[in-house]
This record gives C-alpha cells, structure tokens and sequence, in this order.
C-alpha cells in the first residue's frame, strides 16, 4: 500500500477531489467504487443535505454495506425511495434536476468524451467493452459532469477511438449546436496525478492542479496531447483530517479502496 | 383461469426460436430460472433486449442462441467485462452477434413508447457522439433525428421497441398471472407491458385476496401474462429483495469458468444441461457449496408497517 505523508492513499485522495466539487443540497447520480465514496464524503463533511442517486431506480439509499453494483440489493432497504429507471434517467436527469453525475471510461480524451465502448475499431474491435449503460445520458444532461480516469497515454487521448459519452464534443459549441441542454457538460477529470478542468469557451482541459508527489513536467510526459497547464496552478490539497476520519471510520472501515490500487491508481 | 405452469411447459409453448424477447431483470430479479430453461430446450435465432445486461445475457449469447442483442451495456459488474460477449464481438465465437446500441435513457424510453402503443419517442441523449454513428440491423430505423415542430429545435427520435414475449421475475403473483414486484426496478415494468406476451415466474403463487391486500405493487396485470412459473431461487445467482442476497461467490465462478469456452461449456453442463429444472438446480447448489452457503443468502426479515387501502 503506497501511503502518503500524513497517512492516505491516491484513491482516497481522488475521492476527496470529487468531494470537493459536490455542493449541499445538490443531486448526484453515483455509481459504484469511488464514486460513491467521493459524494458520501460531500454528504459527511461539507454537504449534508445532498441527495444520492443511482440509474437503477434509488434516491437517497442508506446501505449497511459498501454497494459493489448500482444493483445491489443492500441498495433497497432504507432509502427514501426506489423506483426504475425512467424515474431516475428520466423524471430526474433528462428533466434537468440532476447537479453532478460522476463517470469513469477506459478512454477520455481532452474535450471530456467518454468511450467505453471498443478498443479499437467498432466492427473489427480489438477490445469490445460494456458500452453505455447510463453513461451517455449522465454525461449529456448532468449539469456537472466529474470523470476519473487513469493519467497514462493509453487511458488518455487525445480522441478517443470512439465517442460514447459525450464531453464538449468538437470542442467551442458542440455541444449546442447538437441541441443539448445550456449549463451542462464535463466539469473536471480526476486523474490520480492531476485536477484536469475545463476552459468552457474551447471546451478542452488544461492542468488546475498536481497531486502531491506529481510534477507538472511528470503529467505532462503523460499526455498524449499538448496539456495546457493553469496560470495559478497549484498543489492539489491532500485530503484533510476530517475527510479521512469519514472515510477510514464510516465509509470504508475495511478500506476497500485500496483494490483501485491495483488498478493503477497510484 | 388458472395460468400456472412448468418453467419447462411455459417456454416450449410460448417461445419460439427467431423471438423478440424482453428479459426482465438489474442484477435484482433475473428471471434464471426461465433463461437456463431457454437454453436446454434451444431455442435460438433470438433477439434480446434490456437495460444494463448482465451474466445472464452473456450466457445465452456464449451458447450461441443470440442473433441479436439491442442494448446498453454489458458486462459482470464486479467481475469486470462479458467473457462470452467479448468472445463474440471480437473472435465471432460462437458466432457474432448483431448489436443495436442505445442508452440506459433511450433503452427503457422506447419500451415505454411500445408498452404505451406510442410509435416513437423523443429523448435528448445519444446526440454528438458516436452512438449515432453506428448502425446496425435497425438501419435508417435505429433513430431520427428531426427539427422539432414546437421550437424548430433538433431532437433525436427513437422508435418503440414490442418485443414478443417478455420474461420476468417478481417476488409474487396469483395463479392469473397479477404480478407484484418490489425493489430496485430497472425496466421491468415498461419491458414486460411493452411485450406481446408476458412469462412471470415468481417466489411464490399466492391468492388473488392476497394480491388486492396491496394492489399498488402490481406492475403487469394478469390479462397480459400467458403463463405464471413458481420457481423459488429462481433469480439465483441474482437476488429477489425479501427473498435471499446476491451471490458473489457463483459470479466469480462463472467469470472463471466463461474465461475460456472449454469453462464456459463445462459450466453450462454441470447447471444447465445435467440439470432438470430450477429444484434440481437448487439441490445441486446445495450439494456443491454446503447447505450453510445456501442459508447464508436467504434473507433475513424487516418488515414495513402493514399498509392499509380502506376507506
């Protein structure tokens, strides 16, 4: 386990980044992992009235374990309420009520779109992945889209082999003219060496922050594409005292998080 | 008119190999029972269609009764992408199947436009992106898009999906096919209204007096359903809330087994084909794992305040 100087790992530190974006009283459509992690570490700290949703049909669950599908059953008892999937992608996100949607791909690239659907080309795929799921409409109607992704030239692109989740598109007005809803799109890419945001008037990302121990020369030799970086870039914060006391003692007291390790998160 | 049936009777009478088929179902409730069944008796040549697909799609596909597939998404959750699916996609084993992709948001839309007898439905997803790029036996039908007559405005339109026979798991239904389902609900409702015809099986058969104790939980109404199966573990290795928890230890077994298609055949043997119906399935999950493991995902009890519908 790589930990950090005052006892964290990188994805605590990436779900305490996503934390960081959620607002109180906002509604938020979360998966899995972290995810789940990053908006119940908003909803214990700084934003106690924000509303979690999964696509599955849930409002504001209360699971006594760690949830491991948008599915699962543990989902089901103490939530205040569980429909289906038109109530939740429907009646809440396509009608606009939905703040943050949090997304993950196998492959971003720097305008935010999203592909999880093939490696490759999509008739002869080297890789054939899930496809959409929830992804496409959460990324085209949230009104803040946060996307995790790994800080490599594989994971990053600078277009993805196929645009299944759309983030700003082409670029400065895509989105628009293609007719989706104002005030929406990408916020941020939470890698796990970096706070990638988005300049909204040419809608591609440029550098906010490095995480501790990440230089920016370090994240830039891990772009595939010219990474603009921020006049005030600056050092992400490391997680605080109180967000990791959430996390260690209420969220993930068997610290499941850790297996994103594994995963290249670090 | 009583409706009940074998699992067996049910799917020799009411599917038929080339079918439309909705198959109910989000990881809660997978009507298993009824799939395995589809696969011993072979019915092939079929199109499917749900929301966020799971083991279940990827075992009809590996055993080759998929033609095609108008989905999502597919993959084993916590154990990561569909082996028999990607097997398909990218090695055409056991042959390639069609796909029609659309969005957890388009997907359940066009089936309620099919459940509501609408001919089409707009939804403000998919556009931009490369979902719109590709077509497959759908063609120039897959979506359109139009100007708006109200504002003049693009929007996408997507048709009505009415899939033949639609199968569901739910927790109860009485004998004419009323079926009560509670928890998670995916697009099970608006999938089986959309169908034709509707298989509920179910937990368990209980009275229509029972039924009208708490009406508002029945999502298909009997005049819909052509047979009701009474098959307790039937959404195993999925879960029925109230009923018993997911099983993550089988679906990690079958992630090992589907790794190759040797595996994959092997566990369709020892679950599917040497098995007879969903009893012997369970007294095989019993003999295999331990009666301890089975009684570990049974369900424990946390009933809500009795609700009452007098006036």
């Amino acid at each position: 386990m790589t930990k950090h100087s005052n006892e964290y790992i990188k994805p605590e530190l990436m779900a305490c980044c996503g934390a960081r974006e959620i607002r109180d009283n906002n509604v938020v459509i979360v998966g899995t992992g972290f995810p789940a992690m990053s908006a119940n570490i908003a909803k214990h700290t700084h934003a106690p009235n924000c509303i979690l949703m999964q696509e599955s049909g849930v409002v504001d669950a209360r699971p006594k374990r760690p949830a491991l599908s948008v599915g699962d059953p543990c989902l089901n008892p103490g939530a205040a309420m569980v429909g289906n999937l038109l109530d939740i992608m429907g009646m809440f996100l396509q009608a606009g009520w939905v703040d943050i949607g949090f997304l993950s791909g196998s492959q971003v690239d720097k305008f935010g779109n999203i592909n999880t659907t093939c490696i490759g080309n999509y008739e002869n795929p080297k890789s054939r992945l899930p496809g959409s799921g929830g992804a496409n409409p959460i990324g085209a109607l949230a009104k803040k889209t946060l996307i995790i992704a790994l800080h490599d030239k594989k994971h990053l692109a600078e277009k993805v082999d196929f645009i299944t989740t759309p983030g700003y598109i082409d670029g400065s007005g895509s989105r628009e003219r293609w007719g989706l809803p104002a005030n929406t799109g990408p916020e941020c890419i939470i890698t796990n060496k970096a706070v990638l945001k988005f300049d909204k008037k040419t809608g591609e990302t440029f550098l906010e922050s490095y995480h501790p121990g990440n230089s920016v020369e370090d994240i830039l030799e891990n772009t595939p594409w010219e990474l603009k970086v921020s006049g005030y870039v600056y050092e992400t914060k490391p997680p605080t005292g109180e967000e990791l006391r959430v996390l260690h003692e209420i969220l993930d007291p068997h610290h499941m998080i850790a297996i994103y390790e594994k995963r290249g998160y670090v | 008119m009583s409706k009940v049936m074998s699992t067996k009777e049910a799917i020799s009478k009411f599917v038929n190999p080339g079918d439309f088929l909705f198959i109910g179902g989000y990881i809660c409730r997978t009507p298993f029972a009824a799939i395995h069944e589809i696969i011993r008796q072979n019915k092939n040549n079929l199109t499917i269609t749900r929301s966020n697909a799971a083991d279940d799609f990827d075992m009809m596909i590996g055993a080759g009764l998929v033609k095609r597939f108008i989905g999502t998404f597919l993959s084993l959750g916590i154990y990561g992408l569909g082996r028999c699916y990607r097997r398909s996609m990218e090695k055409s084993i056991p042959h390639k199947i069609e796909v029609e992709e659309y969005t957890n948001l388009s997907l359940p839309m066009m089936l309620m436009a099919g459940a509501m007898g609408m001919p089409f439905v707009p939804v403000k997803d998919m556009v931009g992106t490369d979902l719109l790029n590709v077509r497959s036996f759908m063609g120039e039908n897959k979506y359109k898009m139009i100007d708006s007559p109200f504002d003049g405005k693009p929007i996408l339109l997507v048709p009505a999906l009415t899939p033949d026979v639609a199968i569901i798991h739910v927790q109860q239904a009485d004998e004419d096919g009323n079926a009560q389902m509670w928890g998670i609900g995916g697009d099970c409702r608006v999938g089986a209204n959309a169908a034709g015809k509707v298989i509920v099986s179910c937990e368990r058969i209980v009275s229509r007096e029972i039924i009208g104790k708490d009406p508002s939980r029945t999502i298909v109404p009997s005049f819909k359903v052509v047979a009701v199966t009474e098959e307790p573990f039937g959404a195993h290795p999925g879960y029925t809330p109230g009923f018993y928890d997911v099983d993550f230890g089988y679906g990690y077994q079958y992630q090992q087994a589907s790794n190759s298609v040797e595996g994959f055949d092997n566990f369709l043997k020892e679950w599917v084909f040497d098995i007879q119906d969903r009893k012997a399935y369970t007294q095989h999950y019993i003999q295999r794992f331990g009666y301890e493991m089975f009684r570990k995902l049974q369900a424990g009890f946390d009933y809500s305040y009795p609700v009452s519908y007098a006036y």
